[in-house]
């Protein structure tokens, strides 16, 4: 992702697909390809599709410390949380309709629980410390007698901080109320195990873990089994959980994906790591700027930074040679100053300062350090134009 | 945010004019608007003789569009009257930087900040 010369730093909003991925997902849709249907068992076309199919489920699997037949293949993160969350509340309603998240959860998790709020069920809407953590004592103090779900991301998309999930999983482990993850942004960057975290439920996706949009999986916890009701009806395929003819090529990407990130995990994780130091460094020598989420909690390659000031759209447009992220910021300030920062008590104004740069796989120290130079050129220049009242410092 | 933006806004936001503020003085005006909620704030001050801004500055915190605003505003009330200043509206800015419908809140902070320059420069008077 480096056409016009534009910086890739958007590896949060998704990651260019890894040239060894392509590589399968191409062959596999060249005529010589696995073209059957993997549900079509009595050919070979079919059943060598299935093997394609099946050999994915088992290296997701295996990056998430979960068996193979856990793993329903579902278009991404969004569906899959739709399915674990509408699921699990559905199959359940008659035993109890309250369930339990966090005002920092991405969209996918926000909305559909706001859908079951105007279907008449019971949301508790934890709010999270001023570093982005929800404390599992939070989680704890919640539960109630009729909770049947609880609902935390791992990592999240827009700060980057780390969820202790094995507590919170510990927690509703010992009660039986099932606990679903969204860990779309930490596969690949931070080790999963679905026993060791106590997750019921755990969503993935391809597209940012170097894998193709459109794919994703949801873990589905086996034993004992879970009462879950489908999204979808049709084939019964997924286990009756989720009907749609497989995308074969699809799948073979995302396995490979799971299966490059976590044998390269180790070592990207580093790299990228120290890239984002230096990259903090660097913005950080500017003044007047705060890194929004918790200091050590989190991922490797996320930093939101408020720039005292500074307009985040402004900051963003001036850096054009940069694609990064205004926060989840669109057309007008007043609704968009991110909900996620707006949660942890950040001010409008220091909301709207704000821009997430995120770093991945194919960052190079040299962008990192032009990055930097383009940073303190326009936070300078911007800073220049702002009246006093929006740039006060902070001491 | 806005994919793209007209060709006055994006040479107005490389190249604002008049920024800055005037130090206080008996020939100097100041007034300011701001909404924290829409992301916007402008400061205005303009050195006024006889009926007439001589000349404007200004500082804005907010999106490329207000910042484009703030600068062709500072062009074009160059010599303006306070009762110019009084029947200012947002629309004449708004035209010309063709301002997405959902920002046109933020230009009425710039408007609500010309009205309390002119009223600024008749209290002083």
């Amino acid at each position: 992702m480096n056409t016009v010369k534009t910086i890739y730093l958007d590896y949060a909003a998704t990651t260019p697909v890894d040239p060894r991925v392509a590589d399968v997902m191409i062959e596999c849709l060249r005529p010589s390809g696995e073209q059957g249907n993997p549900s079509s068992a009595g050919h070979d076309y079919g059943r060598r599709a299935r093997a394609l199919c099946e050999k994915a489920r088992a290296q997701v699997a295996k990056a998430i410390g979960a068996r193979p037949e856990c793993i329903v293949w579902t278009s991404g993160a969004t569906e899959s949380d739709n399915l674990a969350i509408f699921g699990i509340a559905r199959f359940n309603a008659d035993r109890g309709r309250h369930l339990i998240s966090s005002k920092t959860e991405h969209k996918a998790v926000i909305d559909p629980l706001k859908q079951l709020e105007r279907e008449g069920f019971e949301v508790t809407w934890l709010k999270p410390a001023a570093d982005g953590i929800v404390r599992p004592e939070q989680v704890q103090a919640a539960l109630r007698a009729d909770t049947q779900l609880v609902s935390l991301m791992h990592v999240n998309n827009e700060i980057g901080v780390v969820q202790d999930i094995a507590a919170v999983g510990a927690l509703c482990r010992e009660r039986g109320i099932a606990f679903h993850v969204d860990a779309a942004q930490s596969a690949g960057k931070l080790p999963l195990n679905v026993e060791a975290m106590n997750v019921d439920l755990l969503s993935l996706t391809a597209h940012k873990i170097y894998g193709p949009k459109g794919i994703g999986a949801l873990y589905v916890r086996r034993k004992p089994p879970l009462g879950l009701k489908p999204l979808i009806y049709g084939g019964g395929q997924e286990f009756g959980l989720r009907s749609g003819t497989l995308a074969t090529h699809q799948i073979v990407g995302m396995g490979l994906a799971f299966e490059i990130a976590e044998r390269d995990r180790q070592q990207d994780v580093e790299r990228i790591g120290a890239l984002r130091d230096k990259l903090w460094a660097g913005i950080a020598s500017i003044g007047d700027v705060e890194l929004n989420g918790h200091p050590t909690d989190r991922v490797a390659g996320l930093l939101n930074i408020s720039f005292r000031g500074v307009e985040g759209e402004s900051l963003q447009f001036a850096l054009r040679e940069l694609a990064v992220s205004a926060g989840s910021a669109c057309s007008s300030a007043s609704e968009e100053a991110s909900y996620v920062l707006r949660a942890l008590g950040r001010s409008d104004q220091l909301a709207q300062s704000s821009l997430r740069f995120s770093l991945g796989r194919f960052t190079t120290a040299e962008q990192v350090e032009t990055a930097i130079a383009a940073v303190k050129r326009e936070v300078t220049r911007l800073r220049s134009y702002s009246p006093p009242a929006t740039s006060e410092k902070k001491s | 945010m806005s994919e793209t933006y007209n060709p006055l806004v994006v040479e107005h936001f490389a190249r604002p004019r008049n920024v800055g503020r005037f130090a206080a003085g008996e020939d100097i005006i100041a007034a300011s608007a701001g909404d924290p909620e829409q992301g916007v704030r402008f400061d205005l001050s303009a050195r006024v003789k006889d009926d007439r801004i001589v000349a404007l500055r200004f500082e804005v915190y907010g999106c490329p569009h207000c910042i484009a605003a703030g600068s062709l505003l500072s062009e074009r009330l160059q010599g303006a009257t306070q009762e110019q200043l009084r029947r200012w509206t947002w629309r004449e800015a708004a035209d010309e930087l063709e301002f997405p419908p959902e920002k046109r809140g933020r230009l009425l902070v710039m408007e609500d900040a010309v009205h309390a320059l002119a009223a600024e420069w008749q209290r002083r008077r």
